[in-house]
């Protein structure tokens, strides 16, 4: 068996809060194998989003392990994490999340920059090209419409070219056609650069894509399933 | 109305969470006003209260170079009960080898009509000054301990003994004296008489004060005066205004505090606008939502403004209650500090005063962001529009902040009676702001292109931080604005101060003789010029002959109703003659008279002053000398330059014109440091009637008048500046949202927290320093003018005060952003990026 890309062992997160400790995953364990495609579904509060993030390193598990390319996340520091998804990771977010005092060039450029690329600007114009927006390079996010930041968004993620593209419900704020549009821009990008995707998504025929389904249920793991091919 | 009124309470229940800033800017602001305008009154009430005692009666006549005559000793005896004489003139107290250089004042046996001189140790005035083996003499203690005196020593004025019997710790009309070059020395009249000081042409100004009858009209007595003694060079004074100088000093100095509180008030302004900005900006979805649920647009800006028109009455109060208590805890310390008496109470005026400043200023500034806010729309719930850019108010609202700022200024002008001063500080205010506006923009513009140049690519630090600066939302304008005026009201002080240092301290010395030498009288002067000639070190002697002369008329009618208020016109004023024209005397009008002239008397007049006056070729003066009237035809007109400390006299008669008025010498004298000394010993040991001013203790006697000016002045500046800082906080604060949210996107995207703080401390460094340089081309801009216009002197731009201010500017902006670096830094993204979701 190919060694997995992401592997969970027990993982738990619980959280502080106002009211007390919540714990919101209890013990999950998963691989994901290089190259695979996974969506995680569940109803709202499931923990699917938690997940996500624990396996970006964007939340630290508070038990069990969490392996990404052979690196243990939860015991990387804050810089170490930052480093490891600049080098392997791209993030996409429900909201967008670029930056609003740059243009969308720069938003692309920055992880490239970040990089010490060379030709950061021309690779970010590529990849903005690649997703429809070779004319709205030096626009700010506030003048573009939802799907075009989402689209900055994506170019961001996949411009330094990571093996793990993760996906927190990329179309929840989008309507349905422009929503079905930058899936197929996601899964594009997957195909051209062979990236292993986890998606988190609420739509099932979005999880129908995927080659595997998860589904969580109170912050465990609830069903396996294949998709079918 | 009232739909508002209850939604605005709703919101209010939050409390001031959010608006510490917002009050804290308008609260310094109110206090920095109310407590100038308050030890201002506190003063002016001092003074007013103990008038007769700073004048030394309910009335004074002073006369230059003479006594009362006869006929006016006996008018003035005529109104009065009392009315006692004295004598006040510059001299050297001489003790041994050591001598210094003295105002000597002596009284008669009723001095003082009011109020006590205070000796050390206690002891009655008269007493202390009594004739014994030798008549007695007191000193302030400086002067003593130069002199290397102790009490029951002798010292000798002229050529008279006195015995030291105390030390003068205070005389109750010393405030009314105006500025004295050398300590005081109190002697007895009769005691003087043998001193061989006062004497026909020497320099000395007597004074009889009067105790009035109660009930005296004082206005009709000043007109009955005047009108018997119009031309005989009588001043009148009385307790109205006892003294009169230091009222127009404090009343100057007052106004222009209160200026300089008014640009701490201008930024704290900003900071309020930040702040309203910043919370309407958490208030968007709100807004959104009531309008949505049909709040019209005058509804929202009725919420809004109820709710900051109420914060604004906190601050405002909060500002008040600083400022009048903060005088009334230092009024001790205060008024240890000050030469003149003080009553720290409460006064109503100040505060009012401050109180409208402090709402009017809030009211100008808020009505921007709340007038924007009411155009927010519906859709702004569906669509992110937060970073909206500058976008002007409609026209109305611009309107409205148009006219409160001219009430603003109009009222500055009322309270403070200096127009010229208010106007000019008004229109540097608001040009600085929109110089800064402009800057501010100009930034971005530049921070923008920069961040998309091929130069900083590769350096993500540098070009997240441009992207900052120049990126729409953002803190840039704000933080330009606010610290840039903090620093341009700093940057102009510091312009203005060390111009005046240098002018005085650096400039002059160099061209400046060491000693002016006084009251040599005529059959002296050949034996001081060969006795100076003959010492070691010493250069040029200049002399001139020196009278005093009043100008009363011009072309025959009262000189102060054809020409005003005019310096030359107060009182008297040096009058020379000379038969061939100077060698330093440049005409620029008219020619010189023939060495042998005897026609009707001609003067040469000082240029430049000459025209203040409006004088022409050929004009006649009416100057009385000792009590004669000379009437003077202007022959010329002549370039006098003040600033070099020779000797320089505004008018110059034909020798003729002079002839026969008793009169002495004055000499300037020129000698190396290190001659100085042994040269003021052999001089004044030959001379003991001659007076020496040494222009380096007069220097820095001016020098240290000037600092504890300038000193006052920085504290208001400095007020302005912690304004600013406060402000520049406020927007740091205000920020921490944005830059949470900016750390939690570039950690995800692979930022290490090192490159993000140097990005953060780069864009702080940037703006901070932006605002420096700003402020440093406001500065000179107004240093400039004020040097040139109001200072008439040379203006040379100070490197080292500007480079302080762009520092001081970086720095400040530097610790304000990374005191609130941690939070964005220690944030964990998922929890920033999915509150957001």
């Amino acid at each position: 068996m190919i060694d997995p890309v992401l592997s969970l062992r027990d993982a738990k997160l619980a959280l502080d809060a106002n009211a007390g400790r919540v714990e919101i995953l209890h013990g999950i364990d998963l691989d994901i194998r290089a190259g695979e495609t996974v969506g995680l579904t569940g109803p709202s509060g499931s923990g699917k989003s938690s997940l996500l993030m624990i396996m970006g390193g964007l939340e630290r598990a508070t038990g069990g392990t969490v392996m990404a390319l052979g690196h243990d996340l939860t015991a990387l520091g804050e810089d170490a994490l930052a480093r490891f998804r600049l080098k392997h990771m791209g993030v996409v977010f429900q909201s967008f999340h670029l930056i609003p005092t740059m243009t969308a060039l720069e938003n692309v450029a920055t992880p490239l920059e970040l990089a010490g690329a060379a030709d950061a600007f021309d690779r970010a114009e590529a990849e903005l090209t690649a997703v429809g927006l070779s004319h709205r390079l030096d626009h700010y996010p506030s003048q573009l419409s939802g799907g075009e930041q989402q689209r900055v968004a994506l170019a961001r993620a996949a411009a330094p070219r990571p093996a793990i593209l993760l996906a927190d419900e990329p179309t929840g704020n989008l309507d349905g056609p422009t929503g079905e549009a930058i899936m197929d821009m996601l899964f594009g990008l997957r195909d051209r650069h062979g990236a292993t995707l986890v998606l988190v998504t609420h739509a099932p025929e979005l999880a129908a894509r995927c080659d595997r389904q998860i589904r969580l249920r109170d912050g465990r793991l609830d069903t396996l399933s294949e998709a079918a091919e | 109305m009232s739909a508002a009124w209850r939604i605005a309470r709703r919101e209010l229940r939050g409390g001031l969470r959010g608006f510490y800033i917002f009050l804290i800017c308008l609260a310094l602001g109110v206090a920095a006003i109310a407590a100038v305008g308050s030890v201002r009154a506190g003063i002016e009430a001092g003074l007013a209260r103990e008038g007769a005692a700073i004048l030394g009666g309910d009335a004074q006549a002073e006369f230059t170079y003479r006594f009362a005559t006869e006929e006016e000793r006996s008018w003035l005896e005529s109104v009065a009960e009392e009315v006692s004489e004295t004598v006040d003139f510059r001299s050297m107290a001489v003790a041994g080898n050591e001598r210094g250089l003295t105002q000597v004042r002596g009284v008669d046996d009723l001095y003082p009509l009011y109020g006590e001189v205070v000796l050390d140790p206690p002891m009655d005035i008269a007493s202390a000054l009594e004739r014994r083996a030798l008549p007695g003499g007191v000193m302030q203690p400086v002067l003593a301990a130069r002199l290397g005196l102790r009490v029951g020593d002798t010292f000798t004025l002229g050529t008279q003994q006195f015995e030291l019997r105390a030390l003068l710790e205070r005389e109750p009309d010393s405030a009314g004296a105006g500025f004295g070059l050398g300590p005081r020395t109190l002697v007895t009249l009769e005691g003087l008489q043998e001193s061989g000081l006062i004497t026909a042409g020497t320099l000395y100004d007597t004074q009889y004060r009067l105790r009035l009858p109660a009930g005296t009209d004082l206005e009709a007595l000043e007109n009955a005066a005047e009108t018997r003694f119009a031309e005989s060079g009588l001043r009148w004074q009385d307790s109205r205004n006892g003294a009169p100088g230091i009222a127009r000093f404090v009343d100057r100095l007052g106004a222009f505090l209160v200026l300089v509180g008014l640009s701490g008030l201008a930024v704290g302004g900003l900071g309020v606008s930040a702040a309203v900005r910043s919370y309407l900006e958490g208030k968007l979805d709100t807004i959104a939502t009531l309008k949505t649920l049909g709040a019209t647009g005058r509804v929202i800006f009725t919420v809004y403004f109820i709710q900051v028109g109420i914060l604004s009455l906190i601050g405002v109060g909060l500002g008040l209650l600083l400022g009048a208590l903060l005088p009334l805890a230092l009024g001790p310390v205060i008024e240890a500090q000050l030469p003149v008496p003080a009553v720290f109470t409460l006064y109503p005026g100040p505060l009012v005063e401050a109180a409208i400043y402090g709402l009017l200023t809030a009211a100008i500034f808020v009505i921007w962001p709340l007038a924007r806010a009411q155009d927010i729309r519906a859709a702004g719930l569906f669509r992110d529009i937060a970073g909206g850019g500058m976008s002007l108010p409609r026209w109305p609202f611009l309107l409205v902040i148009a006219a409160l700022s001219a009430v603003l200024i109009a009222l500055a002008v009322l309270f403070s009676g200096a127009w010229a001063l208010s106007l000019g500080a008004a229109g540097g205010i608001i040009a600085a702001l929109a110089i800064l506006a402009i800057m501010a923009g100009l930034v971005r513009i530049s921070a923008r292109r920069l961040a998309r140049s091929r130069v900083v690519r590769g350096r993500p630090a540098l070009r997240l931080a441009l992207g900052a600066v120049g990126g729409p939302g953002g803190e840039t304008a704000s933080v330009i604005l606010s610290l840039g005026l903090g620093l341009t009201v700093l940057a102009t002080v510091g312009q203005i101060e060390m111009n005046t240092r240098n002018a005085i301290s650096q400039d002059l010395p160099e061209v400046a003789p060491a000693y002016f030498f006084l009251d040599i009288q005529n059959d002296q002067l050949p034996d001081f010029l060969e006795i100076a000639h003959a010492q070691d070190g010493v250069g040029r002697i200049d002399t001139a002959p020196m009278l005093r002369g009043i100008v009363t008329r011009i072309n025959g009618q009262t000189a102060r109703d054809v020409a005003g208020d005019h310096w030359i016109l107060r009182g008297d004023r040096g009058v020379t003659y000379a038969a061939s024209q100077p060698e330093s005397a440049e005409l620029t009008q008219g020619t010189w008279w023939p060495d042998d002239y005897t026609g009707p008397p001609l003067v040469s007049f000082a240029a430049e002053e000459g025209a203040e006056l409006g004088l022409s070729l050929g004009d006649k003066l009416t100057v009385n000398v000792l009590g004669r009237d000379i009437e003077v035809e202007i022959a010329n007109f002549r370039v006098v330059e003040f600033g070099d400390m020779g000797i320089n006299f505004v008018m110059i008669l034909n020798e003729a014109a002079l002839a026969g008025a008793p009169h002495t010498h004055i000499a300037t004298l020129y000698a190396e440091e290190a001659a100085e000394g042994p040269l003021l010993r052999t001089l004044s040991r030959a001379f003991p009637n001659v007076t020496a001013i040494g222009v380096r203790d007069a220097i820095t006697r001016v020098s240290e008048a000037l600092g504890g000016l300038a000193a006052a002045t920085s504290y208001g500046a400095a007020a302005t500046l912690v304004t600013g800082f406060v402000v520049l906080i406020g927007a740091a604060a205000a920020g921490t949202r944005r830059r949470v949210f900016e750390a939690a996107v570039l950690k995800t995207v692979g930022a290490t927290r090192g490159r993000i703080l140097a990005s953060f401390a780069l864009r702080s460094a940037i703006l901070g320093a932006m605002a420096g340089l700003v402020a440093i081309l406001g500065g000179a801009l107004a240093g400039w003018a004020v040097m040139t216009f109001v200072m008439e002197a040379d203006y040379s731009f100070q490197v080292i005060s500007a480079l302080t201010i762009v520092s001081g500017g970086a720095v400040a902006s530097l610790l304000a952003g990374l005191a609130f670096a941690w939070a964005p830094l220690a944030a964990r993204p998922a929890r920033v990026l999915r509150s957001r979701d």
